[in-house]
């Protein structure tokens, strides 16, 4: 072979080698959420002791958006039509706005994202629709375990991960629950996926 | 005692006839003047009806309420079992009845594969 192609061979092969190396794993299988939603997610394995997972919601579809708006405001000239007040009109348009700005600042979930770093502690953090990220960090000493638990929710029961949390002085009690990937739910392949992958982390480090 | 057929009771007559008569002369010449009005006759069955409507609606908000949130600690334990004890093991004893922690649980369904 000529010098050329022992070059090509070598890049392709050094190029798989830093991908694998970074090991950014893109999931391959359909996860969905509870409802059945397809989400997806993201493992990135920093190092040997960090990882991070980020669970991807559905964004907000314009489609959705446009049907709501003009439900509200057909409505609204209905009632303009019938009762010739303007104030319907006003108040649909001031609903529609405020309506949708409290959505997407405070109701609507983009991506969470779970970080463990062993030994040191493990940080959820939530990103909303406009931008807006709300992070909590938990250290790893009131740690207890990150468990996937059963609860009832509404009509049914459901599979979610939750952080045990227990009071450093009193290492066999758990004092309260923190669930995680609340907004997007996913189900249980997709739990037991991070769940074991916590689990090598918190098994090196205790 | 199964008190069968109802309408042998007196009041259940009264509640049953009272409606239909009227104002009539001889009632209150008995002594019998302060009747209620004939409106309730049909008001309140009605009332109860719509009680009983109403409160299987509120069973369910209570249940709903009632039902302990995802990041309750009663979802995983309560003070019952917290307060068992945890003898150690002896060789070839059965061991003590009690709850096994949520940890180990998933160690064995979601960390060991299974086959089946």
């Amino acid at each position: 072979m000529s010098l050329d192609n022992y070059r090509a061979v070598f890049f392709i092969v050094f190029q798989h080698v830093l991908t694998s190396s970074y090991l950014s794993n893109m999931a391959e299988e359909e996860f969905t959420d509870i409802n059945g939603n397809s989400i997806s997610l993201d493992c990135h394995t920093h190092s040997a002791f960090c990882r991070e997972f980020t669970v991807n919601s559905p964004k907000l579809s314009l489609r959705k958006v446009m049907v709501y708006t003009c439900f509200i405001w057909i409505l609204a000239y209905a009632i303009f039509f019938f009762t010739e007040n303007t104030a319907a009109l006003t108040s649909a348009i001031i609903v529609t706005l405020v309506g949708m700005m409290v959505y997407i600042h405070f109701v609507k979930v983009d991506q969470e994202t779970l970080l463990i770093i062993g030994s040191l502690g493990v940080q959820l953090s939530s990103a909303y629709a406009s931008g807006r990220e709300s992070t909590t960090f938990i250290e790893m000493n009131k740690l207890k375990d990150i468990v996937i638990n059963e609860a009832v929710y509404m009509h049914s029961i459901i599979y979610y991960l939750c952080i045990l949390i227990k009071d450093p002085a009193d290492p066999d009690k758990v004092t309260s629950l923190v669930p995680l990937f609340q907004s997007s739910k996913p189900r249980l392949n997709c739990l037991v996926h991070v769940y074991r992958s916590c689990q090598e982390i918190l098994a090196q480090t205790t | 005692m199964n008190r069968e057929l109802k309408q042998r009771e007196p009041s259940m007559a009264l509640c049953c006839f009272w409606p239909l008569s009227l104002d009539s002369v001889w009632l209150h010449s008995v002594g019998l003047t302060y009747w209620p009005q004939k409106y309730w006759a049909l008001a309140a069955p009605i009332y109860l009806l719509v009680t009983v409507a109403t409160c299987i609606v509120l069973l369910f908000g209570v249940n709903l309420m009632n039902t302990a949130a995802l990041g309750s600690v009663d979802n995983i334990t309560d003070h019952y079992a917290q307060s068992q004890r945890v003898e150690e093991h002896q060789e070839g004893a059965i061991l003590r009845l009690g709850d096994v922690s949520i940890s180990e649980l998933n160690h064995v369904f979601y960390l060991h594969q299974h086959e089946s």
